[in-house]
């Protein structure tokens, strides 16, 4: 009953908050613009914007000094969030069943585990160290720990869940995927999209002055 | 329905069977009539009977008494080491053994000590605790909170310090359901749901098994240099900590009892997660005698290490005023570090690193420089 | 009632794997578990000795002693089962288990074992008598349908029987004594036996059951 209806009706509920949400939150960013830029360009912009897009991606001297912690355990979680997500067959499974009608590749069991157990190590390092050190304490919101906490149980409901044979525990699971694909788009998680707009403008924006960036 | 069979004269039955089935190839040595074959069984007594009347009156050159084969088989099939005897066809983990040497002695570790003495001494520790309480109260700062502070625990270091806590409350947890579930658990839940809770436990409890060797790990590298035994230590065992009598005793950044917590953590607590790790890879191949030894590892170390953690849980909460404030926000009580670790607090004001609360609380504080004492690194970030 | 046991007779057992592969087969077993197999001991070697072994349906069972979630239970015949929807794979049976009768389907790391899966006597499982979930998860319930497991049923040398505990030792005690008797008589024929018959005593090698 409530099964059916998180399997069901709120799923696809909340995917359609997720997209258009998404959607529309893009689309707002986008419609404002660039200030017009009238030095007499050196380089395209977009050579510098695609390079800056994969560039950032890399750790860099002067970041690597400051804060290593936070440089490896950010690393540690989103890769290993990444994989497990993507890779992770059970997940495929439900892509492909779902949504896309298609797989892909999948981990074996072993390699998703190793990156869960990556992406829980770096999660809470993560949100330990916003806790602990009092800048980032002074500058987290509600929201920041609402986005935390909110992955955070998505990620330990699955992990739970992992036995693969309890149904309650799948909807468990399902249920917080939903509470944060909802959440997803009026919050900081919108990082995932708007990263690349944001790189891809510092990256555009330093080709035309001619600044490898 | 069924009803449960009880007793073990089946049991007994079947094992007659299975010895006669083995000892028929030969005659049967006085030894083994003696040991297995004791029921009354009309089989048995004939068998005897027509043993008699092929045994030689008097053993002489001519037809030695030997060893009958039988015997051996059967020994070898009762195996008492763990490499499998037989040979078969199905290849997986001790297939080729027909009885399982340790399988009962663990059993009976798990059910009749594991589990009924792991429950009192944790129960124990718990109650002895909260006696404790009741009797001592809470350690007060005698001479009261003070506006001065001292910086003690990095970010790093309380960031590291959360991330073990936090894993192995999870650990334990989820350790105690798989444990002690069935007695407590399934009277109250019934068996789907508690198995649904089991298995969550189980994944949960294996997901987070390898983090904690990496938490500690962690924590081993980071304090390490400052719990090494040093001198004023002995003297803080033989005065008993400052619990027996009212005296204050001196220490160090760290004190006798906290080192030696910390050396029992690093040393049981590895035991405990590499233990655990055996567990968590089933099917290496892993005889069963290994998979039991760990088990039992496993289970003594992580009981030896939750009832020490009761303690350390109690002093750092209620137990101890100004103890958790270090570990929360980095800074301590300039009157509670004089009052518990008064060699480091000196040692901190000759260095002049008193900061006041105001530059503890804000940003200010935080940009101090790390005191002197300790390998400490980073200071905020 | 009956109290169901198997019994393997290891003078009669010749290793010829078929109740292997009988129950493999009458129980849609998945890859990689058996339930039965036959474990030969001084194999290629004088007093070389086969027997099957699979779940024993322990009167007193440490698989069921063990079980975190006290999911085995005994039925009236004497056949111990288990329910798969309470498992959660520990594999602390396969630990205690005197003949290494629990087996698990995975074989991946991080514990991944799944669902224990064992002998369980032709009988089925919890769920109602040949059903289909039953069939799927737990293999054929003969018991049910009156028949006796099908491995030794099939085992061609009547070496392996399955039955009634008192059936069973009845058959057997019978033959120890025309073995005994036959040995007695003849000799017999494998190395290393020592007896020798005196004249007298008639036996046959091998009772007719
Ligand atoms: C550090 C790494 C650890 C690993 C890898 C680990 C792994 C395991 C594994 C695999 C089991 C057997 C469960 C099964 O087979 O499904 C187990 C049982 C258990 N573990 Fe751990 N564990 C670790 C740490 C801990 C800690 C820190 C505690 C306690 C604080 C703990 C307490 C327990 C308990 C109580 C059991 C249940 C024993 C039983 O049911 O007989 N473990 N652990
Ligand atoms: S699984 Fe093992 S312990 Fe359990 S009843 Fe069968 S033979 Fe006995
Ligand atoms: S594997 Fe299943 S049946 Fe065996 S002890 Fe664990 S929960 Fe019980």
């Amino acid at each position: 009953m409530i099964g059916d209806f998180i399997d069901g009706p709120l799923w696809y509920l909340s995917l359609t908050v997720f997209l258009l949400g998404v959607v529309w939150r893009l689309v707002a960013i986008l419609r404002v613009g660039v200030a017009p830029d009238f030095s007499t360009a050196r380089h395209g912009g977009a050579g510098g914007a695609l390079r800056t897009l994969f560039t950032r991606s890399l750790p860099r001297r002067p970041v690597f000094t400051r804060g290593k912690v936070q440089l490896i355990a950010g690393y540690m979680f989103h890769l290993g969030l990444f994989a497990l997500l993507f890779l992770a067959q059970p997940h495929v499974e439900f892509i492909s069943e779902r949504i896309t009608g298609f797989g892909w590749v999948t981990l074996p069991h072993w390699g998703f585990i190793l990156a869960a157990e990556v992406a829980f190590a770096g999660l809470l390092l993560l949100l330990l160290y916003r806790l602990m050190n009092p800048v980032t304490r002074l500058i987290s919101d509600t929201g920041d720990y609402t986005a935390s906490l909110l992955v955070f149980l998505v990620m330990l409901s699955g992990c739970l869940a992992l036995a693969q044979a309890y149904e309650g525990l799948r909807l468990l699971h399902l249920l917080l995927a939903e509470l944060l694909l909802i959440y997803f788009p009026f919050s900081t998680l919108m990082h995932a999209f708007t990263f690349a707009i944001s790189r891809g403008y510092t990256g555009a924006a330093m080709a035309r002055k001619g600044v490898n960036a | 329905m069924y009803r449960p069979v009880s007793g073990t004269a089946i049991l007994r039955l079947l094992q007659l069977l299975i010895v006669l089935a083995l000892v028929v190839a030969g005659n049967l040595s006085a030894q083994t009539q003696a040991e297995g074959i004791q029921l009354p069984n009309p089989g048995t007594d004939l068998w005897r009977e027509v043993r008699q009347r092929a045994q030689p009156a008097t053993p002489g050159p001519t037809s030695p008494m030997r060893q009958a084969p039988g015997i051996d088989l059967w020994s070898e099939v009762q195996q008492t080491n763990p490499v499998p005897a037989g040979n078969t066809q199905v290849k997986s983990v001790d297939s080729g053994m027909l009885i399982n040497p340790v399988g009962d002695q663990w059993r009976r570790f798990r059910m009749e000590m594991l589990v009924p003495y792991g429950g009192y001494v944790l129960g124990g520790a718990l109650l002895l605790t909260l006696a404790f309480y009741l009797i001592r109260g809470r350690v007060p700062i005698h001479a009261g909170p003070s506006d001065k502070r001292l910086l003690r625990y990095t970010v790093y270091e309380r960031m590291i310090h959360w991330f073990i806590a936090a894993i192995f409350l999870f650990l334990a947890l989820t350790g105690l359901t798989m444990l002690f579930g069935r007695s407590l658990l399934i009277p109250l839940l019934g068996p789907e749901a508690f198995s649904l809770l089991a298995s969550a436990s189980k994944e949960g409890h294996n997901l987070f098994g390898p983090l904690f060797l990496l938490a500690l790990a962690l924590i081993f590298f980071r304090f390490v240099r400052r719990n090494i035994y040093q001198r004023g230590d002995l003297a803080w065992l033989l005065r008993g900590g400052g619990v027996i009598g009212s005296k204050h005793v001196p220490s160090n950044f760290f004190n006798m009892g906290e080192k030696s917590m910390f050396w029992m953590l690093v040393l049981v607590g590895g035991v405990t997660a590499l233990s655990g790790i055996i567990l968590v890879f089933p099917i290496l191949g892993l005889g069963r005698e290994l998979m039991a030894l760990s088990h039992v590892a496993h289970g003594v170390t992580a009981m030896a290490m939750m009832v020490v953690i009761v303690g350390h849980i109690y002093i750092g909460s209620i137990g101890m005023e100004g103890a958790l404030e270090g570990m929360a926000t980095g800074y301590c009580d300039l009157n509670w570090a004089r009052e518990h670790h008064d060699w480091w607090a000196e040692q901190c004001e000759q260095n002049g690193e008193v900061v006041s609360v105001e530059e503890a609380a804000g940003t200010e504080g935080f940009a101090q420089g790390a005191p002197k004492h300790a390998p400490l690194g980073e200071t905020g970030k | 009632m009956a109290r169901m046991k198997f019994y393997c007779d290891a003078e009669r057992c010749i290793e010829c794997n078929g109740c292997v592969t009988a129950c493999k087969n009458e129980n849609e077993v998945p890859w990689g578990v058996n339930r039965r197999r036959v474990v030969t001991i001084k194999d290629g070697v004088p007093g070389e000795r086969s027997l099957s072994v699979a779940c024993m349906h322990c009167s007193d069972a440490p698989c069921a002693a063990v079980c975190p979630v006290d999911c085995f239970y005994t039925t009236e015949d004497g056949v111990v089962l288990h329910d798969k929807d309470i498992c959660i794979g520990c594999g602390y049976c396969f630990y205690a288990c005197p003949f290494g009768a629990p087996q698990f389907p995975a074989d991946g790391a991080f514990a991944t074992r799944g669902k224990m899966d064992k002998c369980t006597f032709c009988a089925g499982g919890p769920k109602a008598d040949n059903s289909a979930e039953e069939y799927r998860k737990y293999g054929s319930n003969r018991l049910a349908e009156g028949k006796l497991p099908l491995c030794a049923e099939m085992c061609s040398t009547k070496a392996l029987l399955a039955g009634d505990a008192d059936v069973l030792s009845e058959i057997y005690r019978k033959r120890i004594v025309y073995r005994a008797a036959s040995s007695l008589q003849r000799g017999v024929s494998y190395q290393d036996a020592t007896l020798r018959s005196p004249s007298g005593l008639t036996g046959r090698a091998s009772s007719n059951e």
